[in-house]
């Protein structure tokens, strides 16, 4: 290789390297267009039976009473509105809580599967991030994966009797590395690498991300439990109202 | 007192949120045809209650509403929320839709009227509150003062007899409150009933023909809005502070200087009752 | 981007985050497009410029798009560029890993020692990367030009025509109307905690915003019952029904549209 385009080679890697270190959590949402047409069906198909599920159960919830129906609207605003708040940072740079996980412990998740599928509507609508065609695999991740993954740990760090601030705080924590996990793979699938198939590609997407996924999950984490306090001390009825924690998923 | 052909009734109202306290404590009152009435209370007295109990929103745990002489059950409560309305304190409360078109075509829609009588309806709600030129605007990109207005738009496209303002002038700046005064008379000169609560004394004692005074879910006392004024128990029960126009009056009558026979409910009438000097 | 929002002459300010997307869309000249029409078009362009997967078509249809919005739309370019750049990180990022490989022997075309193990690539997956990027904004300016000229309410007014489930719809038009309230709310319950010092560094700063987050859901769901008061004093029934506004499609709209489709395709044989 000559030695200019060597020098280029090299100051082009540097360059995306250091966009690397720019945490911006919606660089977890798969943008508009970065998936062949086949593939996004695929997910959307992968999601239809959560979302079938989910929406059974806000029907059976709702029924009759219109006024829960309000209430999971304003639940779903709720999670736009915290996902979409620029969460403070040290370097001064923009990132943004999921709220996969704190919908899930609030929520259960699935009421959580199609509030997320709203959200994420709304947040490709509204702010761009994500898109429209690759709805179904991002649905798939951060309403559905994400949310299942952290929901099931809390749910079993309950039951263990593991105290509750550390419950919470591992279940958004990990519910956020299983998105990032999800749509590692989701990518990797997608796009193999030339050398090492999907296995070196998910290393790649994994690398990649790593910077800016991992240290917002401890933030979520940290986020989640001050929120799921706060709302234990201040709103207990309206929390019981929606079911919270009402162990009347199914 | 005008007592004939009351167009709604309501009978001894009891209600309470669940807790121990009675929101509502046996309230009874009569409403007649183009009545000016105004609710003062203080904060928990039961106004808002009682003004949900008045359009269906919320019914009671005993006692009876009648709308021209039909009790009121859950079958004929949308014909309650047909005729009365309420213009709710918050109008960010209120608005739902997501332009003011739409906005005040929701009550109509839900009227099941047909298309052409929607629209018709919408934009003499929209002329009547000088929004015509809003139409196709956001309520979430309006001021405070402009989505009252559509508050108010919403209800008149309804078309109701007795219109409910609950606190309809708090958190307006005095260019909107004097225009929803206006908007008052115009709405009470085309025939219409208007129920109001409010804490601002001066306004009830300008505006008002009969006030109405809530305390600890009952109403201690409705009448002539100058006898009630003029009852200081009452005034101290409900904590209430008389009109200034009525102790300056008073004060004027004291140092002989009225001439007037009437109490003033204006500035200008107290003005023109005085003798000029010099 | 934050002082770019404060510098906006039309309309007036807000407190709080604003959601700029939303504003445009409502400002924008082909706001009176007729919905169902400036959805199906967005849609199509953007699943074509998938499909067809060339560079000349995602070429197409980003100037295109950038045509209608800015040209018919009346969006200044300098709103219109900064919206480009979203996707940006997302967009380096994804093509970066696409574009480089990672490996302990040497390989590709070009690599790069960084100690023990080699960062390769070579041309035609650098290539395959700009030609994602250029993929992906060509689809990004699709979506945009629906969702800046199109308020949401008339995109959940076409996800009704297309039958999505009752309840989604209603969710969701009931959630675009609380976005609003609950952001105002939101900037509200910031300033007043900044003006008590609630950001002054980075841990506080933390505790405070999961706290007001925590406020901002118990005040929203406080306020539930004042909602549902107000929707069923005006006769709700459980479902949100307004009278919309007919925008029709104008022939020629039509013409141009496929007319532009076929242009894609014909590009498509052309280099494809």
């Amino acid at each position: 290789m000559p030695q200019t385009q060597k020098k280029r080679f090299a100051l082009f890697t540097v360059l995306c390297l250091a966009f690397a270190f720019v945490p911006s959590a919606n660089a977890m949402h798969i943008m508009e267009g970065y998936l062949p047409p086949a593939i996004c069906v695929v997910w959307g198909a992968v999601c239809l039976p959560f979302l079938v599920l989910g929406v059974r159960n806000i029907n059976r919830k709702a029924g009759e009473q219109h006024q829960t129906l309000l209430m999971l609207a304003l639940c779903g605003a709720f999670v736009f509105v915290i996902s979409s708040l620029k969460i403070p940072s040290v370097t001064g740079s923009c990132s943004h809580m999921t709220g996969t996980g704190l919908s899930a412990i609030l929520f259960g998740p699935a009421v959580t599967s199609v509030l997320g599928l709203i959200v994420l509507v709304f947040q490709a609508i509204l702010l761009a991030h994500g898109g429209l065609t690759t709805l179904g695999a991002n649905c798939f991740s951060m309403a559905i994966a994400g949310p299942l993954a952290a929901y099931g740990l809390y749910r079993a760090l309950q039951a263990a009797k593991v105290d509750r601030k550390v419950s919470v705080f591992l279940a958004a924590f990990f519910g956020d590395l299983f998105t990032y996990c999800v749509t590692s793979v989701q990518l990797a699938v997608t796009y193999p690498a030339a050398e090492g198939g999907v296995a070196a590609s998910l290393v790649k997407f994994m690398g990649v991300f790593a910077p800016t996924q991992l240290p917002l999950a401890v933030v979520e984490g940290i986020l989640t439990v001050v929120i799921v306090i706060g709302l234990e001390t201040y709103a207990a009825r309206e929390l019981k109202e929606i079911g919270y924690l009402g162990g009347n998923e199914t | 007192m005008i007592k004939m052909n009351p167009i709604l009734q309501a009978r001894d109202l009891r209600y309470s949120y669940g807790e121990k306290r009675m929101a509502l404590n046996g309230v009874s009152m009569d409403i007649a045809q183009g009545e000016k009435i105004a609710v003062l209370g203080s904060n928990g007295a039961g106004k808002s209650t009682f003004f949900l109990h008045l359009n269906g929103v919320l019914s009671p745990d005993s006692g009876e509403i009648r709308f021209r002489d039909t009790a009121i059950t859950r079958k004929t409560v949308n014909e309650l929320r047909r005729h009365v309305s309420i213009v709710f304190q918050n109008a960010d409360d209120q608005i739902i839709a997501s332009t003011v078109r739409e906005e005040v075509s929701f009550g109509p829609v839900n009227l099941k009227l047909p298309r052409d009588e929607v629209a018709a309806r919408v934009e003499e709600a929209l002329d009547y509150m000088n929004l015509s030129a809003f139409r196709d605007r956001p309520p979430h990109y309006l001021s405070g003062g402009e989505k009252k207005r559509v508050s108010i738009a919403d209800v008149i496209a309804m078309r109701p007899e007795l219109i409910l303002f609950d606190e309809p002038t708090a958190s307006l700046d005095p260019l909107n409150a004097e225009l929803l005064e206006q908007v008052l008379d115009r709405l009470s000169a085309g025939g219409k009933t208007i129920l109001l609560s409010t804490h601002d004394v001066d306004f009830a004692y300008r505006w008002a023909e009969r006030l109405v005074v809530f305390h600890d879910g009952r109403i201690i006392a409705d009448g002539d809005p100058l006898r009630v004024f003029q009852d200081r128990a009452v005034i101290r029960q409900a904590s209430l502070k008389r009109p200034m126009l009525l102790d300056i009056y008073e004060g004027l009558a004291a140092k002989g200087l009225s001439t007037g026979a009437a109490y003033p409910r204006s500035v200008q009438a107290l003005l023109g009752g005085l003798p000029n000097i010099g | 981007m934050e002082e770019q929002k404060h510098r906006r002459g039309r309309g007036h300010r807000h407190s709080g985050a604003v959601l700029s997307i939303d504003y445009y869309a409502y400002a924008s000249a082909i706001r009176r497009w007729n919905p169902y029409f400036k959805a199906a078009f967005s849609m199509a362009c953007l699943v074509l410029c998938l499909a067809y997967d060339s560079l000349a078509v995602s070429a197409a249809v980003i100037l295109a798009m950038a045509w209608v919005t800015v040209c018919l739309g009346g969006l200044p370019c300098r709103r219109y560029l900064p919206l480009l750049s979203i996707p940006f990180v997302f967009m380096l990022l994804g093509s970066a890993a696409i574009a480089f490989g990672v490996s302990l022997h040497p390989a590709g075309q070009y690599r790069l020692r960084l100690g023990f193990f080699y960062l390769y690539s070579s041309r035609e997956s650098l290539l395959q990367g700009l030609h994602l990027m250029l993929k992906a904004l060509g689809a990004v300016s699709a979506m945009y030009m629906l969702t800046l000229s199109t308020p949401a309410s008339e995109i959940i007014q076409v996800l009704r025509a297309v039958h999505v489930p009752k309840v989604i719809v209603e969710l969701m038009s009931l959630i675009y109307r609380y976005i609003f309230i609950l952001m105002d709310t939101q900037g509200r319950m910031k300033k007043a905690a900044s003006a008590r010092l609630g950001y002054c560094d980075y841990r506080t700063a933390l505790s405070t915003f999961g706290r007001t987050a925590s406020n901002l859901l118990v005040v929203s769901l406080k306020k539930g019952d004042a909602y549902y008061q107000a929707l069923a004093s005006r006769c709700y029934s459980g479902e949100l029904r307004f009278l919309t506004e007919q925008k029709p499609v104008r022939a020629a709209q039509v013409v141009l549209a496929a007319g532009f489709l076929v242009l894609l395709t014909i590009l498509w044989r052309l280099t494809g």
